[in-house]
């Protein structure tokens, strides 16, 4: 009888082991073929590369169907209303395969660019940046890596950085070892309709101000949606993000930021634990509303203060702390899957959460606060507001960290955080790019 | 004489017959450069003060008249003047010169900021030219000239007009896409070396000479000229050589302006020359009017707090440019720091500087590094 009982102990140890490794999903999943289209010559390759360097205000630059392989970045160089047209994304492919030097494949700066209906894939950085640009559209752009093994896939896959006035609709990114759709040090800006999976991060909005982020897909990344604020930058914080109507679910995608096995380097997105649907990190006036968050094997929501990457937090003009928060009438589904267990939060959610060992959670919040401002959380000195029709039957965990490993405590008690707050945003503007 | 000529040719020939039996394992046929491709093609006379400045870009580097007799001697023209920089940036190993040149009356003022930014006048002309020695040990002898970068100052505004070389080095053509050249040569150790030298495009050239989106100069600034060059047997400090020719409006010999050690001069502090290394290979973009202001890592000679000069600082969006490491820097350890790992990787997307360079600076890697070990 004691044998048989040890018997079974085992085979569910094995049981659970085998649970757990198959659970790290990876895909390279792909939304079009380009070894279908037409190879575009070396002379028309070339034509494209000069009608965008020496491109003047005003230009139209339309790329006929095919699949350009470029040896060189393409650069537009601070030009007004400029228009970038392919023929669908699944019928301009830009390739940067071949690319020796240079950061990304695409980079676009000016005011009032739009670019659309076309595919970059396999930059070897970055696939398409915009830097100090006031007025940038990306429309129907599909930025992709199409290597096997995604270690040597890039960066970003759409990355407006230092912008303003940003819109990123109906566009895909996938595959990228870092955001798929990062927006940073930027202000006003759209993030809809978009789909971002087999990223490490989905979405990002990073040191950014008024950001609205909707009607996205966000599956099967590491990280489903992410808002960060990173310290020691020239813009050193950003507040101001709205994230409604998404669909964040599945994001149960190996984190491949660094080699399997590889300790977290200093990127904070190697941190993120697989199993996670929208993460803040030091974010300021955020509100999360309406989305569909579903099957995220560790958290649907965490919210997080600066402390817990136990990186230096000495910068000017910046807070680790996540304050105004508002977080209501969103639509939860746990998964029977077990949370993470390769990243460290992922184990301080598995082993420390307050519902037992190998729970997924909803909600949690890391329990770091401004001691100037209370001497307890009890009284929500940070202001995180939970509106949630049925947070009896969510997993929801506030941890108390600050004494360290030594003395992880964690509680079910959502009663100081049911309260209302307001988030304000204004892109109204925008919807007419 | 000619017997000796015949000799150099025969041991250029066995070298590169010895290439091409190692390389020809694999089948794909390079074709390679040598000496005797280069033509004595005399191009007519043009005079430089007689072109028409709007024209600009011209078709080919001889048609600005920079140069007298055999263009690929590179031999100025009255007006146009040799200059050097106190450091270099790295350029795979190619040699550089470089010349100003300034339409007639005209002149620059020096600016009163810590750098001594020039101020120039509409028409200014900078002439860079990227060039191999066949042998290193020999930079005299012969040499391949690959490309020549102009900065042209047109009605307010610079731009950046990149020429290449032909193989016969009888001129060099306009070219806006860029390129990927073979290049060989044998270094200081008589080792053969070869690599795809890559000629940026046109607007690759901002990637560098860019502040506030508005395309600069980088190496004419009163901190880089502040030194004494020997040329043609004189030797004078390059700011009063140009104010006396006229090129500088408002030297004063009272006046102390900003000065760069260069980086190679080993009787320098240790740090002063890791930090004018940092600044001529790096600060052109990680400084906060440039763009590698996205990082917060600013390497300027002039930068004084240790966390935007990298130290315990961590990466915003290196992506696996930041290796297996935390912090751009950590003292006493290159071997954990993102920078050393990101001058030491060929990687790109990872390799830093992002362009210009296709492979490792060793001596600048290890100059670096012990900086950061002596931390």
């Amino acid at each position: 009888m004691k044998k048989l009982q040890i018997l079974s102990i085992i085979a569910f140890l094995i049981f659970i082991s085998w649970y757990t490794l198959s659970c790290t999903s990876s895909t390279t999943e792909m939304t079009y073929d380009s070894s279908k289209l037409r190879k575009a010559s070396a002379e028309e390759v070339e034509k494209i590369v000069e009608a965008v360097i020496l491109a003047n205000d005003g230009d139209l630059i339309d790329i006929p169907e095919g699949y350009y392989s470029f040896k060189t970045q393409l650069i537009l160089d601070n030009k007004n209303n400029i228009q970038i047209k392919g023929q669908g994304m699944d019928k301009t492919v830009l390739s940067f395969r071949e690319l020796k030097t240079g950061g990304e494949g695409v980079k676009l700066v000016g005011n009032d660019i739009l670019i659309q209906d076309l595919s970059i894939e396999d930059a070897p950085g970055d696939g398409i940046k915009s830097q100090h640009s006031d007025g940038i559209t990306f429309r129907r752009i599909n930025v992709t890596w199409t290597n096997g093994d995604k270690s040597k896939n890039g960066t970003y896959a759409i990355y407006p950085v230092q912008c303003k006035n940003v819109v990123i609709d109906e566009c895909i990114a996938s595959h990228s070892k870092d955001a798929g759709i990062y927006v940073g040090q930027s202000e006003n800006i759209i993030v809809k309709n978009s789909l971002a999976f087999g990223n490490v991060a989905g979405i990002e909005i990073e040191n950014c101000d008024n950001a609205e982020v909707f009607g996205n897909t966000a599956r099967d990344n590491a990280g489903g949606i992410l808002v960060f604020n990173l310290p020691g930058l020239p813009k050193s914080d950003g507040k101001g993000t709205k994230i409604y109507n998404n669909n964040v679910y599945s994001n149960n995608h190996v984190n491949f930021a660094t080699p399997l096995g590889e300790d977290p380097n200093g990127n904070t997105v190697t941190m993120i634990p697989p199993g996670s649907g929208i993460i803040l990190l030091a974010a300021k006036d955020v509100e999360i509303y309406n989305n569909r968050i579903h099957k995220n094997k560790t958290v649907g929501i965490a919210i997080a203060n600066y402390h817990v990457t136990g990186f230096p937090m000495d910068a000017p003009n910046w807070s680790p702390f996540s304050s105004n928060v508002f977080i209501h009438n969103n639509d939860y589904e746990r998964t029977l899957k077990l949370p993470d267990l390769s990243k460290e939060f992922g184990q301080l959610i598995f082993i420390y959460n307050a519902h037992g060992k190998g729970k997924t959670q909803d909600i949690i919040y890391d329990g770091f606060f401004d001691k100037n401002i209370s001497t307890t959380i009890q009284t929500n000195p940070m202001n995180i507001c939970l509106q949630e029709e049925e947070i009896n039957n969510l997993h929801f965990t506030l941890f108390d960290l600050w004494e360290g490993e030594k003395n992880i405590k964690a509680t079910k008690d959502y009663n100081p955080f049911v309260c209302k707050t307001e988030v304000v945003t204004q892109v109204k503007h925008l919807s007419l790019r | 004489m000619r017997k000796k000529s015949l000799l150099k040719t025969l041991f250029y020939s066995l070298i590169l017959f010895s290439i091409l039996e190692c390389t020809s394992k694999e089948k794909e046929h390079i074709e390679l450069w040598d000496a005797s491709l280069i033509s004595d093609i005399d191009l007519p006379y043009k005079n430089i003060n007689a072109i028409d400045l709007n024209e600009i870009p011209f078709d080919n580097l001889s048609d600005y008249g920079f140069f007298q007799g055999l263009i690929r001697n590179l031999d100025p023209v009255e007006g146009v003047l040799l200059y050097e920089p106190a450091s270099s940036l790295f350029t795979d190993y190619a040699f550089k010169s470089r010349f100003i040149w300034l339409p007639k009356g005209n002149s620059i003022t020096i600016q009163n900021d810590v750098e001594g930014t020039f101020d120039f006048p509409d028409n200014t002309i900078l002439i860079k030219n990227f060039y191999y020695p066949v042998d290193f040990s020999q930079p005299e002898g012969i040499r391949r000239i690959l490309e020549t970068r102009l900065l042209v100052k047109q009605r307010g505004t610079w731009e950046a007009y990149p020429y290449i070389w032909k193989d016969d080095q009888s001129d060099a053509q306009y070219k806006v896409a860029g390129a990927e050249i073979k290049v060989h040569w044998k270094d200081y150790n008589g080792d053969q070396v070869m690599i795809n030298y890559l000629v940026p495009n046109k607007n690759q050239c901002k990637s560098c000479h860019n502040i506030h989106e508005q395309l600069v100069p980088i190496g004419v600034k009163a901190k880089y000229l502040n030194h004494t060059i020997v040329h043609k047997e004189e030797s004078e400090n390059q700011l009063l050589k140009w104010a006396i020719s006229g090129k500088l409006s408002n030297y004063s010999k009272e006046k102390r302006y900003p000065s760069m050690v260069n980086y190679q001069d080993t009787s320098q502090p240790l740090e002063l020359r890791a930090r004018a290394y940092l600044d001529i290979n790096c600060a052109h973009c990680h400084r906060a009017e440039a763009p590698g202001s996205t990082s917060g890592l600013f390497l300027t000679y002039e930068e004084m707090d240790p966390m935007k000069l990298g130290i315990l600082k961590t990466p915003v969006a290196a992506g696996f440019g930041a290796g297996s490491f935390k912090f751009d820097i950590v003292p006493g350890k290159s071997d954990q720091s993102i920078l050393t790992y990101r001058m030491g990787t060929n990687l790109v997307g990872a390799a830093m500087p992002e362009l210009g360079r296709v492979s490792v600076h060793q001596e600048g890697l290890e100059l670096i590094k012990k900086w950061i070990d002596e931390m």
